[in-house]
């Protein structure tokens, strides 16, 4: 099973601090509008959240595996709710790889893989370096060509 | 083939302005004057001018369509990615003589084209013209790869229509024409229909109310907010003499009580019987009919719909019932594909709404090949899941209910307690209606009280396979099993899901219906028939 680059901690605990300031936002709105909020629980609300948005992204960082199998890409990931999926490379229709600015700034990018599926029909891994992200970007797609099927959609 | 573009000429424009009128007549009276004249040319130009801007075509491997007024799109779409082809007749359509055809194809979120103010005629040529070119695609292929059989490996790209690739390569396509069939060109398509299940008036009736849509909720609310005062005032007339208010701002607790009562009888029985008239007028006549290898079907009464489904577009098939209706012991068959069909429920068209249900799960045998299915059910600790979950649920709504009285005049908050009586029960019966088959060609998902769905899965079918475990199922070490197909996604059919099984028993299955995928595919591969039957009456 091959793990995540430890950088993606970073950018989930960069999402967390962002949650973190957007809902202390609200509060602070709510003290200004409509009631006073204890200046002790704003700052509580916000640090509780920073808290376990960093217990989350470490969590998160630690379940995350995926691994190429024989006929399938299978994938471990989930704090909360634990999901094993397995996605056939017959199943394939095409492959990305994608990365946003903050992914970029960190020198990450994400591989999505695409099927016909009606839920989880893209898969997404995210925290890959650049050179990974192409490598198994090529493998998944070869590997998606030879295992052509018939039936496709 | 050459383009067909006489089509009655005035009819778009006319239809345009009739909407834009009557959009428009709801502002202000002396405005709607001014406003309906512009909106009349407006529509009369957009209309003429979105006419001729319209055009279609039939290729020998695309059906292309170019369109729009200010941006132009030109689409073409292979036949051999086509789902189905419909063609729905309105009221108004009908008596014109018109109708819509519209052209389904596995990606993106709807219909891929729609023809829309086409005369019959063409629209049912070009149903069977789509239909016939699918098939000749196919037959193609069949042969190509026939003759290809030794060289396999090199040419399989080109040989299946390369699912990134549509487009099929240029070759000259006059010497396949000659693999074709051609007996099957010039025989009128008509008469080579065979019929497959009529649905009866008694099954029809039945259906009808014993189905609950629940799209008629949504159509009585949105009728009350459009007459909120006319509909209160109709509610208190009709409570008067059993013992309601006069009006409604003359009242005791003891006559708005019976209003409340009264009224939400009417709306029950109202939305019930709307919801009758609606399955009644949409599945009246339904008939379900095979040409070649489609299914094709029609139904309806006011706006009369028929469409065609190619046999090997089926993704999986589910057999629905209802608790009154298993009481009756009928049931109904819904074929599910990738497309979006002309339904609420996008992506599953009815085979056979309804019908006794040995007939159902013969039809459903012989259409899939499944054996009956010997159906295991989860653990119980399961049920004692349901249990649990349902109790913090009623607990919540003893919680609001308490709320409520709290800030309002209304008293007896623990009344609402008895809703724990319903929990055990509610859990049970969740529970007795799961099940799961591992068959040798599919897998059978059963789920559902209130609508319960027992779903046939062929393994060459499955996209993806999820084992999922909340925190509880962690604790309870158990797991649900994700079956995804190419069917489309929709709110009221979620993707079948094998609840609450042991966590062994779900990565067992799991494991089986990867290692079956790949052999069915194998086997496919060999064989070229269809493994949809579709003759299963």
């Amino acid at each position: 099973m091959e793990s995540l680059h430890p950088r993606i901690r970073l950018l989930w605990i960069g999402q967390g601090v962002i949650t973190a300031a957007v809902l202390g936002a609200i509060v602070v709105a709510v003290d200004r509008l409509l009631l006073d909020v204890p200046t002790t629980l704003q700052w509580g609300v916000i640090a509780a959240v920073i808290v376990i948005g960093l217990v989350y992204a470490i969590r998160l960082y630690q379940v995350w595996q995926f691994e190429i199998e024989p006929d399938a890409l299978y994938l471990e990931r989930g704090v909360i709710t634990f999901v094993e999926t397995a996605v056939p490379f017959v199943r394939v229709q095409h492959v990305d790889t994608q990365f946003g600015p903050i992914e970029r700034a960190l020198g990450l990018s994400s591989v999505v893989v695409y099927t016909a599926g009606s839920r989880n029909a893209d898969v997404r891994i995210p925290g890959l370096t650049p050179d990974r992200a192409r490598e198994l970007q090529d493998t998944l797609r070869e590997l998606a060509v030879e295992s052509e099927a018939d039936d496709a959609v | 083939m050459a383009l067909q573009r006489a089509i009655t000429g005035f009819t778009l424009p006319f239809f345009l302005v009739i909407f834009l009128a009557s959009v428009v007549d709801v502002v202000d009276a002396s405005w709607a004057f001014v406003l309906g004249v512009i909106g009349l040319l407006a529509g009369v130009a957009y209309g003429l001018a979105y006419y001729y801007r319209f055009e279609y075509g039939i290729t020998p491997d695309t059906f292309d369509v170019q369109s729009g007024v200010i941006s132009r799109r030109s689409r073409e779409i292979p036949y051999g990615r086509i789902q189905n082809v419909d063609v729905a007749r309105g009221v108004v359509q009908r008596l014109l003589g018109l109708a819509v055809v519209s052209i389904e194809t596995a990606g993106g979120g709807n219909t891929e084209a729609t023809l829309r103010f086409v005369s019959e005629s063409e629209a049912d040529r070009l149903q069977h013209q789509i239909r016939r070119r699918t098939a000749e695609i196919k037959d193609r292929q069949r042969s190509r790869e026939r003759d290809t059989e030794t060289d396999q490996r090199g040419e399989s790209t080109d040989a299946t229509p390369g699912s990134e690739a549509p487009s099929p390569d240029p070759d000259p396509r006059s010497e396949r024409e000659e693999h074709v069939d051609p007996t099957r060109v010039e025989t009128g398509y008509r008469s080579r229909r065979q019929r497959l299940f009529d649905l009866q008036s008694r099954e029809l009736l039945l259906y009808s109310f014993t189905t609950f849509r629940p799209a008629a909720i949504a159509a009585v609310l949105f009728v009350f907010f459009l007459a909120t005062d006319t509909i209160l005032e109709y509610m208190v007339t009709v409570a008067n003499p059993v013992g309601g208010p006069e009006d409604l701002e003359n009242g005791d607790t003891g006559s708005y009580g019976i209003l409340t009562v009264v009224s939400m009888i009417n709306g029950l029985l109202i939305t019930y019987l709307l919801s009758v008239a609606y399955t009644f007028a949409t599945y009246y006549d339904f008939r379900l009919g095979r040409v070649d290898e489609d299914f094709v079907y029609e139904r309806g009464l006011l706006q009369r719909y028929s469409g065609s489904i190619p046999a090997e577009k089926v993704q999986s098939v589910t057999v629905t019932a209802n608790p009154i209706q298993r009481l009756i012991g009928y049931a109904g068959l819904w074929i599910e594909t990738a497309g979006y069909g002309p339904d609420s429920s996008a992506g599953s068209q009815s085979a056979v709404p309804f019908a006794v249900r040995r007939r159902v799960y013969t039809f459903t045998e012989n259409l899939t090949g499944v054996e009956r299915p010997k159906f295991q059910k989860p653990p119980t600790i399961a049920r004692r899941r349901y249990l649990v979950r349902y109790s913090i649920v009623a607990a919540l709504f003893v919680a609001v209910v308490y709320g409520i009285t709290r800030i309002s005049p209304l008293e007896g908050w623990y009344f609402a307690a008895a809703v724990f009586v319903v929990v055990p029960p509610a859990a049970h019966l969740r529970y007795v209606n799961l099940g799961y088959y591992v068959g040798s060609d599919h897998l059978v998902i059963r789920r559902g009280f209130w609508r319960r769905r027992t779903t046939v899965i062929p393994y060459y079918r499955i996209q993806t396979l999820s084992t999922r475990r909340s925190i509880f199922q962690r604790r309870l070490g158990i797991a649900s099993l994700v079956v995804d197909t190419a069917s489309s996604r929709t709110f009221f059919w979620a993707t079948p899901t094998i609840y609450d099984v042991d966590l062994e028993d779900a990565r067992d299955v799991q494991g089986t219906g990867r290692k079956r995928l790949q052999s069915a595919l194998r086997e496919r591969a060999r064989s070229d028939d269809v493994d949809i039957s579709v003759d299963f009456t």
